[in-house]
């Protein structure tokens, strides 16, 4: 029997706690579960695979809002009806209209703009042999895909950035403080959306946003305000994830020069390339998820609203899934968790595999002997995380 | 026409239950459970499902 005692406990509050530590390495050796000062925290990819698509659970974010003193209001009536948060039917509906325009065959017109986009900002840079990767390769590289998803002129990126990084301080702990200027950049950002609905309904094209203008399915289709809800939520979710997962993949293979050269010389394998970064160093080091009823599972109990993380990268580099779990990109691995799973599987995971895959192939293409060059700073590592600022020095090839 | 689920890349998201529901089904146990054998008409449904596979487990034999 489990007992609270035989169960590791993870303070992943504090400031210094660190998913690549030896604490947590030691707790999923001991144990598959951790108690948190927030619930419990899935640690082996085993249970991870079984219990993040448990119809038990579900998404765990719906009352973030309430839970920071937020009840109403744009930024709150924008989250509580956001497919992120929605469940049971309400959820299946708009997921079953979106899902079609975000599948791979409907990308693939897309792509080889995003080549030449990765071409582009790296041949700026390239003759200095240097790059603060963040700022002038990661978060344009990001936006702009999204820009050329959705219509929006290029030229535009600083805006959309600007916008999605505000609307990101709805994740933190100061949303109440944030809250004006998070519904400021949410009313902005709705201005583009609804525009650039109006638009493709008068002139429809083969584009995304005119799929989704167009999505059908007997008879039902997304309302305006539904579109624009979820076209939001796309640039708030596609943006600073693609952004950190790149800094993060760069500095994977900083740290392992042997399999950037791999790359290199074999640009096939930027698919296995992006799922190895993934696997080992995600953006989204835990997918949050709640308890609908009292729960058990081997032997242990949980109460129905405990609030349960799956650690993506503990589970990711678990020696009973990956025997050897440093980074490979030609090893044939079983799935991670780096997107979550179940029924809010990311959406966009073939956007970001196809924009991700192409900059890896195009950066380990063109630069070599990568290094940190100056003060490299981070987000802590937990939560989504990623590099703030990565100065890098490189010889161009 | 004949529906093919792979197993071994299939991992349950049940996304393909949005987009053919009266082809595919998650059990209590979160497993996926599907018709094999499936009329024609629900063609495009099961060609939807296919191509949101979140794992690309899905194909068609016609």
């Amino acid at each position: 029997m489990t007992t609270e005692l035989d169960i590791p406990y993870l303070d992943i509050a504090d400031p210094s706690f660190a998913m690549h530590s030896q604490a947590v390495r030691d707790a999923r050796a001991r144990s598959w579960v951790a108690k948190t000062n927030y619930g419990y925290a899935i640690l082996r990819h085993e249970y991870v695979s079984k219990l993040l698509k448990d119809p038990r659970l579900r998404q765990g974010s719906a009352k973030w809002p309430e839970h920071n003193g937020v009840h109403s209001g744009l930024f709150y009536d924008w989250w509580t009806k956001c497919l992120l948060v929605l469940e049971g039917e309400d959820h299946h509906r708009i997921r079953r209209l979106l899902n079609p325009a975000f599948s791979l065959k409907h990308l693939e017109p897309y792509l080889p703009r995003f080549e030449e986009l990765a071409d582009e900002l790296i041949d700026s840079f390239l003759p200095s042999g240097q790059v603060e990767f963040v700022n002038e390769f990661a978060q344009p590289y990001a936006t702009r895909v999204l820009c050329i998803l959705l219509g929006i002129p290029e030229s535009e990126w600083p805006t959309i950035a600007r916008l999605a990084s505000t609307i990101g301080l709805a994740l933190g702990i100061t949303l109440e403080q944030d809250l004006p200027a998070v519904e400021d950049a949410l009313a902005e950002l709705y201005g583009y959306a609804e525009d650039l609905i109006r638009d493709r309904q008068a002139n429809p094209g083969p584009d995304l946003v005119s799929r989704l203008v167009d999505a059908n399915r007997n008879g039902d289709s997304l309302s305006d305000d539904e579109l624009r809800n979820a076209l939001c939520l796309l640039i708030f979710g596609g943006m600073d994830t693609t952004r950190n997962q790149l800094g993060l993949g760069v500095m994977s293979f900083m740290q392992h020069p042997e399999q950037w050269e791999l790359l290199a010389a074999h640009p096939e394998l930027a698919p296995a390339a992006v799922e190895e970064v993934m696997r080992t160093n995600p953006t989204t080091t835990w997918v949050t998820r709640e308890t609908v009823v009292d729960f058990d599972y081997e032997d242990l109990h949980i109460d129905a609203g405990t609030t349960v993380h799956f650690f993506t990268q503990v589970s990711g580099t678990d020696p009973q899934a990956y025997p050897n779990p440093e980074i490979d990109i030609t090893a044939e691995r079983v799935g991670h968790y780096g997107f979550g799973g179940g029924m809010h599987h990311c959406l966009g995971h073939f956007v970001a595999r196809a924009d991700m895959s192409i900059a890896l192939r195009a950066l380990s293409k063109k630069m070599t002997n990568l290094r940190i060059n100056g003060v490299d700073e981070w987000m802590p590592d937990s939560g989504n995380t990623g590099p703030v600022l990565l100065p890098l020095a490189f010889d161009a090839r | 026409m004949k529906v093919i689920v792979d197993r071994t890349k299939c991992d349950n998201h049940g996304q393909c239950t949005f987009s053919a529901p009266t082809v595919f089904r998650l059990d209590d146990n979160g497993i996926l459970q599907y018709e094999e054998n499936v009329d024609e008409s629900l063609r495009d449904e099961v060609e939807e499902a296919s191509d949101v596979c979140p794992a690309q487990a899905i194909r068609i034999a016609d």
